[in-house]
């Protein structure tokens, strides 16, 4: 018995090594893919995004606010107008992304004991990045003039020095990013990218794989042997494991070694990643045996799926969060072994989860698997019995000419 | 095109990968975007305090939108541990005797921490906790310089001296379905429209009825190339319009320039991305190699375009590749005429570079034709 497990196996094995678009998805793209993510996001930040300054004070409170502003790392002051008009061209002309605006009254405002100053700050949302960076730092430049405003007022009104100084820092705080303290826009979404990459290269290869058997007609992917139902058994462990074994590789060299290779976050154990692909690779090559049930032929299944990768890793609340998503979508979310694989591998890899503590995506993974498998079965099982009869009624000699094709191929 | 319009319709593929696709993923984005920005994401506060003033942060930072206290608990490692489960996105940390040290001048510091590792949930929760923390600070001085007899406007402008007036230019709300479905839904349907074109020509290739097809046509390589890519163009044109109009006059996403414009810059994208196709066929004239090569450059426009993350922070030859993409001029037209309404002149290098694909795509069509006329001879793997 155990020989044919073996045979299933090899024969899946030569299948996927002489088809050169089976291995241009499984090998080239996965392989390669990572790479170019990781070059497109090498500066993981955004630094010096060009800012238009219009100021009309013309005061030493703004230059010192400008100054202080240039000197952080997410902005540049390009350019120095002399009419909003003036900056709004520019904005338009996309040579700057951002404008900052003092009024007249600006000074004036900041040296009445009673007046409150005011900055206005246009930013271009074509990228929330640029909103981002332009918003926050100019925030922090804000709030540290702020309290030397303060203090100088407080001092102004008769307290002494010391005292205006803990008054205006009653309680200062102090901010972490936990985990990935230094972590930009790459290290977000990169770790994010691998798993789907490994998801969605196995589900197209997966599926032109069926496709092929389909539109050649093999009877190898029905049904093997006499014994029926063994035979079925077989063919999808065999399979199976021929998958296990390349993606399992795969999935080595990408989420395991790849993110301590190029610096991405990585404080998680790498015994628990490994450990935690063996469901997520199981849950993946079940889901994509059953999607390969309705693929006809080769080439349908990627034009058909190919926008799928945009929709999962939305579906999954990466990008998004999960919390905003409506009912329906997170439970349709619950279908997809991405879902669990990506936020477990997030966890552990990127804010160093123990294993114990993605239990729930670990045992998600696993009953995906076990699912997945039994359809797939089930499924198999029964258009082989069909073909069996059809077989029969056509009146060959229905088992015999089973084995010989399937030993021919 | 008779021949063309039979086949059309006698495979389901077609409709399904176009029509199916583009209406699943209009309804899936606008839905699952439908709330526009992130509110109520869940933090935890560590309470190692527990007096009348953290009471009453907490009970403050509950009111406000954008985050939802899930955890309240007096032990930093139980909050962090719901940080590595997912469970949360910030952790705001009120140290013993805060409210004793703060009420001495003590100088009490609140800590606050939050995870990049989700970019939205991260970012919301640090947001309003920074917020809090400045808020903190704000009450207490007001109550301190209530208790020196200051009225409370006074006290107010001494509070806040200098404020930062924000504008989002063109998306106010700072709305997430405004900025990402208007470059990604177009994006989708480019994919489909290539992915397709490539398959049409493909499929005769493949099944080596190629040169029965132009012999319908009299060897006429542009009747027979128009005859065949019409009706998809057509039913392209259709969808993109529809999803224009699903946008910008069903949903309403703010356009600041001319409708009329940004809808011809999205046609002009479909265009490019048909032609993108009909070049993928031309140099791989293989249908599997084709399309997998021309998914797999077509997916990373969706990056490339520079719509998430700015192309100005991209390496030199990434940004030289992301100008190969015809996303990324459909996402800069769509820049100019729905963010910053800016004069026509500004998208025309964009549309012509559009154009480019289409020129190219013919310049390098007598290839095609060879291919065509003699498709017994390129034999399949």
């Amino acid at each position: 018995m155990g020989s044919n497990y073996t045979f299933v196996f090899t024969r899946e094995l030569k299948r996927i090594f002489t088809d050169s678009g089976v291995m241009l998805i499984f090998f080239i793209a996965t392989l390669a893919y990572p790479l170019i993510y990781k070059a497109m996001y090498y500066n993981e930040r955004i630094e010096d995004i060009p800012v238009a300054v219009v100021d009309l004070s013309q005061s030493s409170d703004s230059r010192e606010f400008l100054h202080k502003w240039n000197a952080a790392p997410d902005v540049k002051l390009t350019h120095t107008c002399a009419s909003m008009a003036e900056a709004e061209a520019l904005l338009k002309d996309q040579k700057v992304h951002g404008i900052i605006f003092f009024p007249k009254d600006f000074a004036a405002q900041l040296a009445d004991p009673l007046g409150q100053a005011h900055i206005s700050l246009y930013c271009d949302m074509s990228s929330f990045l640029y909103m981002k960076g332009i918003y926050l730092s100019c925030n922090q430049v804000m709030l540290e003039s702020m309290r030397n405003i303060q203090i100088d007022r407080y001092e102004d009104m008769g307290m002494d020095k010391e005292f205006a100084w803990a008054l205006v820092q009653d309680a200062p705080y102090h901010e972490t990013a936990l985990f990935t303290p230094t972590g930009g826009y790459g290290s977000f979404l990169i770790p994010a990218v691998l798993m789907l990459i490994l998801h969605q290269t196995m589900l197209f290869g997966i599926c032109m794989l069926a496709g092929t058997a389909r539109e050649e007609n093999k009877v190898i992917y029905r049904t093997v042997g006499k014994h029926r139902s063994f035979g079925v058994l077989h063919m999808v462990v065999g399979r199976a494991l021929a998958y296990f074994v390349i993606y399992y590789a795969l999935a080595a060299i990408l989420v395991g070694f790849f993110p301590r290779l190029f610096d991405l976050p990585h404080i998680g154990d790498i015994g628990d990643i490994l450990r935690f692909n063996v469901p997520y690779i199981l849950a993946c090559i079940g889901f994509s045996l059953c999607v390969s049930l309705v693929i006809r032929n080769r080439e349908s299944g990627l034009v058909l799926l190919i926008s799928t990768s945009l929709i999962f890793i939305f579906l999954a609340g990466v990008s998004w969060p999960k919390e905003m998503m409506p009912e329906i979508w997170r439970l349709a979310a619950c279908l997809l072994p991405y879902t669990f694989g990506v936020h477990g591998f997030i966890h552990i890899n990127s804010m160093g989860a123990t294993l114990e503590q993605v239990e729930w995506e670990y045992v998600a993974l696993w009953q995906q698997a076990l699912w997945y498998f039994a359809i797939y079965y089930i499924v198999m099982y029964i258009s082989s019995r069909r073909q069996e009869k059809i077989a029969n009624s056509q009146k060959l000699t229905a088992n015999s000419s089973f084995e010989e094709r399937v030993f021919e191929s | 095109m008779k021949r063309e319009l039979k086949q059309m319709f006698a495979r389901p593929l077609y409709i399904v990968a176009s029509v199916g696709v583009m209406a699943f993923s209009t309804i899936f984005f606008l839905s699952l975007l439908k709330k526009g920005s992130a509110e109520e994401m869940p933090v935890a506060v560590v309470d190692m305090d527990q007096s009348t003033i953290s009471q009453r942060l907490i009970h403050e930072m509950q009111a406000t939108p954008s985050v939802d206290i899930q955890l309240v608990t007096n032990s930093y490692p139980e909050a962090r541990d719901a940080m590595q489960k997912g469970q949360i996105y910030g952790i705001f940390l009120i140290h013993e005797g805060f409210y004793r040290d703060l009420v001495s001048f003590k100088r009490p510091q609140l800590d606050f921490y939050m995870t990049n590792s989700y970019t939205v949930g991260g970012n919301t929760a640090y947001k309003q906790m920074l917020t809090m923390a400045n808020l903190v600070s704000g009450a207490f001085q007001r109550e301190v310089l209530r208790k020196k007899g200051l009225p409370d406007d006074v006290i107010m402008h001494r509070i806040q001296p200098l404020a930062v007036d924000g504008h989002m230019i063109a998306n106010p709300w700072g709305n997430y379905s405004v900025y990402l479905v208007s470059t990604i839904l177009p994006g989708i349907l480019g994919l489909v429209c290539m992915m397709l074109t490539i398959f049409v020509i493909g499929y005769e290739l493949k099944m080596k009825t190629a040169h029965q097809w132009m012999a319908m046509s009299g060897n006429n390589f542009t009747i027979a190339i128009l005859g065949k890519l019409t009706p998809y163009t057509i039913l392209y044109l259709l969808l993109g319009i529809g999803c224009h109009m699903a946008l910008y006059d069903y949903v309403g996403f703010p356009v600041h320039g001319s409708h009329v414009r940004l809808m011809f810059g999205l046609l002009l994208f479909i265009f490019s991305m048909e032609a993108l196709g009909v070049l993928m066929i031309t140099l791989l004239p293989a249908l599997r190699d084709a399309l997998s090569i021309g998914a797999l450059y077509a997916m990373l426009g969706f990056s490339l375009s520079g719509f998430t993350y700015p192309n100005m922070s991209m390496l030199a030859p990434v940004k030289a590749l992301s100008y190969l993409e015809p996303l990324r001029h459909y996402y800069l037209i769509y820049v100019n005429e729905a963010l910053m309404g800016a004069p026509a002149m500004n998208s025309m290098p964009f549309a012509l570079a559009l154009l480019g694909f289409v020129l190219v795509a013919l310049l390098a069509s007598p290839r095609l034709k060879e291919v065509l006329i003699n498709d017994r001879q390129f034999e399949q793997q």
